[in-house]
């Protein structure tokens, strides 16, 4: 009985390193094999607008209310790329936080008022329970994102 | 076997069944129905602290002078700096921003509020796959349940009786306040 109880665990254990080493897949699975790099898409967006792209980066924030966006880390600095999902197709755990990430999906470019920012912008706040000033809005803003429909995180 | 026995036993069997989803499910739902106000799968803490600026200029230099007046020996993550002045360490459910000029840590912590995590994760079917699948049978159940509890009951307490004006009630709300919701809010 010890015994069977011992390899059990074992087992567990083995199976628990060999998962957690393992991407966690989100989603459909991946189609692309070639990677875009979010600083060339950031330098010509018109480019890959409407089309399907696959990035990679760090996992620098996720939506803390319902798990429905990431921010990817750009290959350059200060630099990020949202991906969004549809609420409760998608929903990434905080613990993702700081992993790394392959996401894919149709990338979306729009032009944002200073009223739809400054929506976005206290949404956010509300979300993250942080201060949001509209005066710091100025213009209309360049939005670009990834409507996600897969990811693996790792 | 009669139709009403079948009934009952069907309804009894798949509500004992039913029993645990059933609880994991209406708990999650009070949590997440309110999730605008609270997060219902995790807690958030944030804590700040203070170190000495740092000045280094280049990416390496600035990580491990930050790391080390930190205190932190172990390896993180991953680092990312959002903007100029903003450095941010990241750890298994722990990110330290810190504000390179002036030195100010948030400390920013995420622990899983335990129970409450997992039975959010089932009922939005974080899992998928296998899950998927479970949970269909699980809705397929109540849909069962709320059939056959129509007709475990005869006479005047049944649907014939009591029981008419009840489900006639549970009917009305949703309708009325969908109606109350299109036309009138």
């Amino acid at each position: 009985m010890t015994r069977l109880v011992a390899a059990s665990l074992a087992l567990a254990l083995a199976l628990t390193v060999g998962l957690s080493a393992q991407a966690k897949k989100y989603g459909k699975p991946l189609t692309l094999k070639d990677s875009t790099k979010v600083s060339e898409i950031y330098a010509s967006p018109d480019k890959y607008k409407g089309k399907k792209v696959l990035v990679e980066g760090p996992i620098v924030d996720v939506c803390a209310e319902a798990g429905c966006w990431l921010a990817i880390g750009s290959d350059k600095e200060f630099q990020t790329i949202r991906f969004k999902v549809d609420d409760g197709v998608i929903v990434f755990p905080m613990s993702a936080k700081g992993l790394n990430a392959k996401v894919e999906g149709v990338l979306e470019v729009a032009m944002l008022s200073e009223a739809e920012q400054i929506a976005a912008g206290n949404e956010m706040a509300k979300e993250k329970k942080m201060p949001f000033d509209p005066k710091t809005v100025k213009g209309p803003k360049l939005s670009i994102q990834i409507k996600g429909e897969a990811a693996e995180v790792k | 076997m009669k139709l009403h026995k079948l009934n009952v036993i069907l309804h009894r069997d798949v509500g004992y069944l039913a029993f645990a989803l059933t609880i994991v499910y209406g708990i999650s739902g009070l949590a997440v129905n309110h999730r605008a106000d609270w997060n219902p799968s995790i807690t958030q803490t944030k804590t700040t602290m203070a170190i000495a600026p740092v000045t280094e200029t280049e990416r390496d230099a600035i990580v491990k002078d930050a790391l080390a007046k930190l205190g932190l020996t172990a390896t993180p993550r991953n680092v990312f700096r959002p903007d100029p002045a903003t450095l941010r360490i990241f750890y298994e459910n722990l990110t330290y921003s810190v504000d390179l000029p002036t030195g100010k840590v948030v400390i920013d912590r995420t622990t899983p509020r335990p129970v409450l995590k997992e039975f959010n994760d089932l009922h939005l079917n974080a899992p998928k796959g296998v899950w998927t699948w479970i949970a269909d049978v699980y809705a397929l159940s109540l849909i069962l349940l709320a059939i056959t509890g129509l007709f475990v009951l005869k006479g005047k307490n049944g649907l014939t009786g009591r029981g008419a004006w009840l489900t006639t009630i549970g009917v009305l709300l949703p309708s009325a306040y969908w109606i109350y919701h299109l036309y009138l809010e």
